[in-house]
């Protein structure tokens, strides 16, 4: 049973999962960071608008996947134009207490609309990168494999070398003019690129970069490293059974007499991250 | 004033929408273009300062980085330039939510009559393109004439500063809405105004109705509330309450059936009540986790302690077939109403599909509305929008390839959810209406959408079907009122709940009311897109995402305040009444007042004559056919059969994983491409409690006997749910029956009688192995008239019917998913088994109708020596002895074995004379009959005595073993190697046909 936000220990790390207009991956991402420890709510985007509930109550702000609006006029664009119009200051603030934002698929999206990302040298106004659609013109749902970026002041994706995780998306070909993706490179901004099954990286060859991204990027973070943007799901790695290889590898290991890793997914660990980053502070 | 800003990508961007349509028109029509640029066009028709303008162009419409924008026209080259906009009244969704977002950012609330509307124009480059390539690509590729219209530009013709001009599709009815009264002076009086008015009244039922209304007590209490003679209000509610589509009266018919054979004559009085009904009730009796069936808008069965699940399926035919996309669309959203709809309301985890098509390369002298590919491909494009956006996974689907689908193609949906037993403490799949409850509309708006649906499902398709009633639905609206309505019935506010499907509030009101016996509508209440409706057009349409709720007058205030923090629109239209009448006011004057039990008696029953000839008295014989030499060519073409290959294409563009649920993929093994048995999913986050699901469908054995092909696709559903690790202890059926015609007509049908005796002998069928099964319907719906007329070479008409088809779907509760096992072949050196006998059944099989043959013995079902196998199967599974288990379906052993091989992506060595047969002495006849209740199973070599041992006294034998080799490679019966093939050129082949679509 889900419990409202003020019900909570306030010792928790308290996170804030937006829901509403047409987002769909609230209760998976809620559950996700219940794993990893911390006390999620799936908060109504017109709550935190109409003030019912606060975003200082909360540590981590999650922007959830779906399709917002629809996906209408951009992927992310109105979802943008709502919290930034209602809620920009707030965010804002909310960043600057040293607090953590997460974007997830639409929530990305989103982000970027808003100018969050990339957030060089802590201005979090201008849009200067994109997410498109795939070049494969169509919507994919498949497993990809990523290569973290060890050097990245990404808090998400701390202790990460190879992960693999779900794509789902029509709109997720990240896009920007040469200088911009230099600064992202200089800054370590680059937190997660796709890669192939042996961790090269996917040099945009399809379906491995499922979308035709600049530089194979699927997650971006800003320069501090605390707000961060991905494509894919973490959310949807929550157990070993999400995994497409699960029943191939419970039996190689039943054959080792071994038996299959259920302790937290790769998926939940980003999660735990954030929450250990909160705890840490 | 209105504006029109035009929105592309900047040209350096690769634009993937633009070259999907090069594509299409090359592989559509063969027309090479060189290039393809959109353009979105958004037309503002409202009063804006250019600095309004300007913030909403930069802010909303146009992305600095990707876009740029244009009030004026955008100056892209072409060689012809074709605009596509919706017709006035259908549907925008992104006008709608354009207008939210200015609203939001300019503060302001536009006027009335302002509105934003969107459009496209396209760009397109190419030397060689002719008026006639363009006017191709503009109605048969990017437009829709039912929906869309469009304009086409050459170069020359371009006024770079007018550009298309200022096209506002708003809806503007010079009509003033009234209701009409209808004399009803005689019978054929009566007909002639339901033929022009499209009413489809069945001439049986229309004495009925004027003695209703003759009836001197009856003319009494309407003269009271000022009517005499119906009003066309009411016309239209009892045309679409006693439509085939609502009332079934095709399966609550009287069949007369007569087998030729034999001679014997037998009655059949109620298909529906014989068939599923009775064995469903006696079925739950003895099952304690069949819960509520028979009568809500979907079944409802025991998921755990305090969940229940529910599911049902549907089909979308006509709609889909006049307008693919919106077809189907409306179609997925509109079965995701009904789980919501169910007991206080589910929440929705998962859908299925089933696409019935003629050929996709189809190149012939009919001429369809839509070809099959261009069909398919909408169809396919419309469920996932559908399902993604609604944010439920699609698990499931298959596709079917058929001639006979030409006419009409069938597109199924299938919607599970779940919900706790108990809301507030009390059972949540009851529900009851009191008189005073008020009857509230929630969700989307009325407008001409969808008038006339109903009705146009029950006839066959023509080319005078009303295009009224195709719509598009919108599952954005929708997944707002499902989350609204969740939390609605959390904390107890839903007295009853509904949806609004097929008849609009003419169903959902009129069905709800005979709860409360009666009730109240004021129709100036429903919120409306455009003004300029009649009455019965209001009561009628169906205009999609809504619902129907009975709320009680203390919550209403709690209700509507919940509603609108959840930006959904709900409206009070009435009251629930126990007058016994249906009461519609408009502006306090009466429109319609019918009796509430006028519905439910004194309509004749259907009759129906059923002359059944057994398969060889029709002529049908096993061809003579001496065993082919070159088996490795023969299995790599049946592998490229379009009913064979692979659809990975359109697996992964359905998004089968959000919500985090995901436990067995449509797509597994090695290199995650092979197709699993059934889907699995984990429902409950913190519960390692699964859901098992699988659909099957078997058209082709319908032209041996529907009675076998009901058998047959009722066992493979079952068995795909057993191969992942289900128990035969629980599982609930869903069967969706689309069938042609079967009124016979000595000129227009005269094959009726013969369909209908196939109907009685599939519903025979499937009483007959469900009981055997234990398998309660948790629900099923029919659709009749799956034909087509279709213009040939010369202008002559084809009547064209399908074969008869009964979608089957099943469903399952999977105690602990940790055991479930995939299909693919795990480690080299497991050996292979078969369980299950194989018979010399290549009736109707794949095998035979590469040769174009059809055959005679169709594969039967013996449930007594099948159930055995699957209970020992179930078992194996549950002791965790399995590495893969995978059911041998269409195609039979051969391809089945090659699919274990390709899943794991190792070779495999077999031994034909090691199968367990029932007198089969031929490797053909093994490789390719397709038998009913076998497997092939592989295991850990450790566990060969105890897996053995399960099955000892029943047909099971190893076969060979998957092994570290390419190959894939078959030992005759006649201890020779028949075949052996790389399995890499296996995977080929079977990903030949469509393995360059996306």
């Amino acid at each position: 049973m889900e419990k409202a936000f003020w019900e909570f220990d306030m010792s928790n790390v308290r996170v804030l999962v937006l829901a509403g207009y047409g987002l769909n991956c609230d209760h998976e991402t809620a559950y996700a960071f219940e794993l990893a420890g911390a006390c999620a709510s799936r908060v109504h985007i017109n709550s935190l608008v109409d003030g019912s509930i606060s975003l200082e109550d909360f540590q981590i702000m999650v922007f959830t996947g779906g399709f917002s609006w629809g996906d209408d006029h951009g992927a992310g664009v109105i979802q943008a134009v709502r919290m930034k119009t209602n809620l920009g200051d707030k965010i804002h603030k909310f960043v600057e207490k040293g607090n953590l934002v997460l974007g997830i698929c639409n929530g990305f999206q989103t982000l970027v609309n808003l100018g969050l990302l990339p957030g060089f040298e802590g201005n979090y106004k201008t849009r200067s990168v994109a997410l498109t659609f795939n070049d494969c013109g169509n919507f994919q749902d498949q497993w990809v494999f990523l290569k973290a970026n060890p050097e990245s002041p990404c808090v998400f994706t701390r202790d990460f070398d190879r992960i693999e995780l779900p794509v789902r998306h029509g709109e997720g070909k990240f896009y920007s003019d040469r200088s911009t993706i230099k600064h992202l490179v200089d800054n370590n901004q680059i937190a997660l690129q796709y890669a192939m099954p042996d961790g090269r990286f996917a040099n945009c060859e399809f379906p491995f970069n499922p979308n035709g991204s600049v530089d194979d990027i699927a997650g971006i973070c800003d320069s501090t490293g605390r707000i961060f943007g991905l494509m894919p799901h973490p959310e949807a790695f929550n157990h070993w059974t999400n995994h497409p290889d699960w029943t191939r590898n419970k039996e190689k290991m039943k054959r080792r007499r071994g038996s299959v890793d259920s302790g937290l997914t790769d998926g939940i660990r980003m999660f735990q991250n954030a929450v250990d980053f909160i705890c840490s502070k | 004033m209105p504006y029109r800003l035009e929105i592309a990508l900047k040209s350096a961007l690769f634009d993937a929408e633009g070259e999907s349509i090069r594509k299409k028109a090359l592989n559509y029509f063969g027309i090479e273009l060189a290039q393809v640029r959109t353009i979105h066009v958004v037309t503002i028709d409202a009063d804006l300062s250019a600095e309004q303008l300007k913030k909403i162009q930069t802010e909303i419409f146009t992305n600095p980085v990707t876009q740029i924008s244009s009030f004026d026209p955008l100056p892209i080259e072409f060689d012809w330039s074709i605009w596509v906009g919706y017709k006035p009244g259908v549907k925008d969704n992104p006008g709608s939510t354009a207008v939210e977002a200015i609203e939001d950012i300019l503060g302001i609330k536009p006027a009335k009559d302002e509105a934003v509307y969107t459009s496209k124009r396209y760009c397109l480059k190419g030397a060689d393109i002719t008026i006639e390539d363009a006017n191709k690509i503009a109605g048969e590729l990017l437009a829709n004439d039912i929906v869309q219209q469009w304009k086409i530009f050459l170069k020359k013709d371009w006024n770079p500063a007018k550009g298309i001009g200022l096209i506002i599709p708003k809806v503007k009815l010079d009509h003033n809405p009234g209701v009409a009264t209808i004399s009803i002076d005689s019978d054929s009086a009566l007909m002639k105004v339901s033929d022009k008015r499209n009413l489809a009244l069945n001439p049986n039922d229309v004495p009925a109705i004027r003695a209703y209304f003759l009836d001197k007590e009856i003319l009494a209490e309407r003269a009271i509330v000022g009517l005499s003679d119906p009003t066309d209000i009411e016309l239209e509610y009892i045309s679409q309450a006693r439509s085939d589509h609502c009332n079934h009266n095709t399966f609550n018919g009287l069949f007369h059936y007569l087998n030729l054979a034999t001679g014997r004559q037998q009655v059949v009085d109620n298909l529906f009540k014989t068939c599923i009904e009775s064995p469903t009730l006696k079925l739950k009796e003895e099952k304690p986790w069949v819960v509520s069936v028979l009568w809500d808008n979907a079944g409802v069965a025991r998921f755990d302690n305090d969940h229940y699940y529910v599911i049902t399926g549907e089909t979308h035919n006509s709609p889909s077939n006049m307008e693919a996309y919106g077809g189907a669309i409306t179609g997925i959203v509109g079965i995701y109403r009904d789980p919501m709809g169910t007991g206080k309301g589910a929440k929705l985890v998962m859908g299925g599909y089933g696409f019935c098509v003629g050929n996709r390369d189809y190149n012939g002298n009919l001429m369809p509305h839509l070809h099959p590919r261009r069909l398919l491909d909408g169809v396919i494009e419309g469920v996932r929008d559908g399902g993604n956006k609604s944010g439920i996974p699609t698990t499931f689907g298959h596709v079917v390839f058929n001639h006979g689908y030409m006419g009409k193609s069938l597109v199924f949906v299938t919607a599970i959810g779940i919900m706790p037993s108990a809301i507030n403490g009390e059972p949540a799949e009851q529900k009851n209406i009191f008189p005073e409850d008020l009857i509230v509309m929630c969700g989307g708006r009325v407008g001409k959408d969808g008038i006339h649906g109903v009705t146009a499902a029950s006839e066959t398709f023509s080319e005078h079907t009303p295009a009224g009633h195709v719509q598009i639905g919108d599952p954005y609206t929708q997944k707002k009122m499902h989350d609204f309505l969740l939390e609605a019935r959390d904390e107890g506010l839903i007295q009853f709940i509904t949806d609004n499907g097929g008849g609009g509030l003419s169903s959902s009101v009129g069905e709800t009311a005979r709860f409360s016996n009666g009730c109240e509508v004021q129709l100036e209440k429903v919120p409306l897109k455009y003004e300029g409706l009649d009455q019965w057009e209001i009561w009628i349409s169906e205009s999609q995402e809504r619902m129907t709720v009975a709320v009680s007058p203390e919550h209403l205030e709690r209700f509507l305040e919940l509603s609108e923090s959840h930006a959904v629109e709900s409206t009070v239209i009435g009251r629930y009444t126990d007058s016994g009448k249906l009461h519609i006011t408009y502006n306090g004057k009466t429109c319609a007042y019918i009796n509430m039990d006028f519905l439910t008696s004194g309509f004749p029953q259907w009759e129906f004559d059923a002359l059944w000839q057994p398969p060889d008295r029709r002529g049908l014989f096993e061809p003579v056919l001496k065993e082919p030499k070159n088996y490795k060519g023969l299995l790599l073409d049946l592998l490229s059969r379009p009913n064979i290959c692979s659809r990975e294409w359109i697996s992964r563009q359905y998004d089968h994983e959000v919500q985090g649920t995901s436990v067995i993929k449509p797509l597994v093994g090695a290199d995650r491409d092979v197709n699993s048995d059934a889907a699995v999913i984990r429902p409950l986050l913190g519960s390692e409690k699964g859901l098992a699901f699988a659909q099957a469908l078997l058209p082709a054995y319908s032209a041996i006997d529907a009675f076998h092909m009901t058998g047959c696709t009722i066992d493979e559903a079952v068995r795909r749910l057993i191969a992942v690790g289900a128990n035969l202890e629980h599982i609930g059926g869903v069967d969706n029956f689309c069938w042609p015609d079967i009124a016979w007509h000595p000129k227009d049908n005269p094959d009726g009688k013969f369909k209908a005796a196939q109907l009685v002998r599939s519903c025979r069928a499937l009483h007959e192995i469900c009981s055997s099964y234990g398998i309660p319907l948790l629900s099923g719906k029919d659709s009749m008239y799956i034909d087509g007329h279709l213009a040939g070479k010369y202008g002559e008409i084809h009547k064209v019917s399908a074969l008869e088809t009964l979608q089957f779907s099943t469903i399952s509760v999977i105690d602990d998913i940790t055991k479930c096992v995939t299909m693919d072949g795990k480690i080299p050196g497991d050996p292979v088994y078969i369980l299950g006998a194989t018979r010399n059944e290549l009736g109707g099989s794949e095998y035979y109708e590469h040769f174009g043959y059809t055959g005679l013995n169709v594969p039967k079902v013996m449930p007594d020596q099948f159930i055995p196998v699957y209970r020992g199967l179930a078992c194996a599974i549950k002791k965790e002895l399995v590495a893969s288990a995978h059911g041998i379906y269409r195609g039979g052993l051969g391809l089945h074995l090659a699919m274990v091989a390709m899943g794991g992506n190792l070779g495999m060595n077999v031994d034909l004379s090691l199968v367990p047969v029932d007198q089969v002495d031929r490797n053909d006849v093994i490789l390719f009959s397709e038998s009913a209740g076998r497997f092939i199973v592989t295991i850990n070599p450790e566990n060969k005595r105890e897996f053995e041992k399960i099955f000892k006294g029943l047909p099971c034998a190893c076969i060979g073993n998957l092994t570290e080799e390419s190959d894939f490679a078959i030992n005759g019966i006649e201890n020779k190697i028949i075949s052996s093939v790389p399995v890499r050129e296996l995977k080929a082949a079977w990903k030949k046909p469509f393995g360059n679509l996306i």
